[in-house]
């Protein structure tokens, strides 16, 4: 174990947006970001590390370890293509279809004059052997829910903020684990489990009370070198520290540095009505971490386990009315989930694994709670239109993610819901099951063990490829 | 790494992932061809051979040259029993298919 460096020069900018990379000292620190963290599976704790929580004594947990992965995203690829480990590489930034830019750049990439948030052009311009990788964001979140995984067996309060950075709440663990050094060692040997060793020694390790205690302490431990600060250093060592450090708007931090305050001890000398007058609650915000009086617990995080249906096509597809089709059906699937019933969606997620490698996704969060196919789809499909797949596509997976109370409105006339069917209307709204079918086929599966019945869907009508134009989708409502 | 960190709602493939399962697969058939490659007799699987009494249409596929040519030559016939065929000749691998339209 390490005391804390005092000459922290790369610090993490707010609210999980990322580093902001001035230091070249250290030897891991090499490969470097700037984009935000942009998730398929980021989940509602990310990001959000550092809002303000009112405060619940009863709940959450003082003591904080920060793990935290670096690029993680890039450092995935590298484990998944080694070969690519001592070449200049990129990860291109995710969610955009035209003027691509660089989100993560290796050591080499970066020596030869690469960064983050240039155009590939230029990027290429300067490093003509550069090697661009299309993101993965499947993949990242799958790693991500792996180490949540992983680390839930060691505490239940954990709080994720982003990809590759955890917080775990340690109160508590000393009689289970022994010594603080001791707990996160036993942290990092979990990931063991899970990750291969590269990935896992460049993971940084920050204990401290508090969740931005935490945070600047794992900014600052180099990897292999946990950085653990108890109680009594704290204000100390954040004293040390340099203001951008501070989960605030960036604007405050560069008017902090233009008024001459570089670091949270200078700041901390400063009244709170000085800084509340200039910075309103950011000012009284920032002092309160300054001067260790803010101490944010971790607190658990739940997700909602999310439903999820997926569909793969028997060749890629990269017709929009095929995969409108497919999104569709992906929809009813999912609605007719049991784990679904009695709830209403509000927030979905598309994605899918195109041909050659790489995912892709769009995801939305729906104006009103619904379990209506059309008014999922709806929003899904003009997502589609502004951000589409990049390659055809050869499996498409849909999420519900979040969920709401069980959406009884109907309309005035509407005579498609069950009521009105049950009341002797006989239109079935379309997708929709007929009840007698629906127990035939339940009946069908309890003997068989699966639907024998098949729908007829069109894949793509108008291909000059007989095959390809229709097929059989199981058909289990 | 990849193997250990996917999971099963996000890996490739699943057992339980539903498939589309394409309909008219093609189905190879035996048919022998005159001196200008054209059918003249066909035989479908268990069945005997039958006598291709016309062309009704013939039309040529090039597809796909980006993954995996696709390159069939297709006839549409009429056997001496009366009954319709659409046959396709595999330009890439020499094979003849029969196929439901």
């Amino acid at each position: 174990m390490s005391g804390p460096r005092p000459q922290l020069q790369s610090v993490p900018t707010h609210q999980g947006r990322g580093w902001a990379q001035t230091s070249s000292a250290s030897n891991d620190e090499w490969l470097i970001t700037t984009a935000p963290d942009i998730g398929w599976a980021t989940g509602p704790g990310a990001g959000t590390a550092f809002l303000p929580t009112p405060l619940r004594p009863s709940t959450g947990s003082r003591q904080a370890l920060c793990l935290w992965l670096p690029t993680f995203e890039l450092r995935l690829e590298l484990v998944r293509s080694p070969g690519l480990d001592s070449t200049s590489v990129a990860l291109l930034s995710p969610g955009e279809s035209t003027r691509r830019t660089i989100w993560q750049v290796s050591e080499r990439a970066h020596e030869a004059g690469v960064r983050p948030g240039q155009l590939v052009s230029q990027a290429v311009s300067l490093c003509t052997s550069l090697t661009l990788l299309e993101p993965d964001p499947a993949h990242y979140d799958a790693a991500t829910d792996t180490m949540l995984e992983v680390l839930t067996e060691l505490t239940p309060i954990l709080e994720p903020a982003g990809r590759g950075r955890v917080f775990l709440g340690m109160d508590g663990l000393g009689r289970l684990f022994g010594s603080p050094p001791r707990q996160v060692d036993r942290a990092l040997r979990a990931l063991f489990r899970v990750f291969p060793a590269p990935l896992v020694a460049a993971t940084r390790a920050g204990m401290a009370p508090g969740k931005f205690g935490a945070w600047v302490a794992a900014a600052a431990a180099s990897a292999g070198e946990p950085v653990i600060i108890p109680e009594e250093r704290l204000v100390p060592f954040l004293s040390r520290c340099p203001v951008n450090v501070l989960p605030v708007e960036t604007l405050v931090v560069e008017r902090l540095e233009r008024l001459g305050i570089r670091t949270l001890g200078e700041l901390s000398r400063f009244p709170e009505p000085s800084l509340v007058a200039q910075f309103g609650e950011d000012g009284r915000n920032a002092l309160a971490w300054s001067t260790g009086r803010r101490i944010d617990p971790v607190r658990p995080w739940h997700r909602p386990r999310p439903i999820r249906a997926s569909l793969e096509f028997s060749t890629p597809v990269g017709v929009v009315e095929t995969l409108h089709g497919a999104l569709d059906r992906l929809v009813e699937r999912a609605l007719s989930r049991p784990a679904r019933r009695g709830r209403s969606v509000t927030g979905v997620r598309l994605g899918a694994h195109l041909e050659g490698g790489g995912s892709w996704f769009v995801e939305t969060v729906l104006r009103d709670p619904t379990a209506l196919r059309e008014r999922i789809a709806s929003p899904l499909r003009a997502k589609m239109a502004i951000s589409p797949p990049p390659k055809a596509v050869e499996t498409l997976l849909l999420e519900l993610t979040h969920f709401g109370a069980p959406s009884a409105q109907t309309g005035l006339f509407d005579r498609k819901d069950e009521s009105g069917r049950a009341a002797g209307g006989h239109e079935l709204a379309q997708g929709e099951v007929p009840p007698s079918l629906r127990d035939a086929v339940k009946e069908l599966k309890l003997r068989l063990g699966y639907s024998p019945l098949y729908r007829v869907v069109e894949v793509d009508p108008w291909s000059r490829i007989p095959e390809r134009r229709h097929a059989l989708l199981s058909f289990d409502p | 790494m990849s193997d250990s960190t996917r999971r099963p709602g996000s890996g490739r493939a699943g057992p339980h992932r539903p498939k589309l399962k394409p309909l008219g697969q093609p189905k190879a058939v035996t048919v022998r061809t005159d001196e200008h490659g054209d059918p003249v007799h066909v035989r479908l699987p268990g069945k005997t051979a039958r006598r291709v009494e016309a062309v009704r249409e013939r039309w040529r596929i090039d597809d796909e040259w980006w993954r995996e040519t696709i390159s069939r030559e297709y006839w549409s016939v009429v056997l001496d029993d009366g009954r319709m065929l659409t046959l396709y000749h595999d330009l890439s691998d020499g094979a003849w298919y029969v196929q439901r339209e």
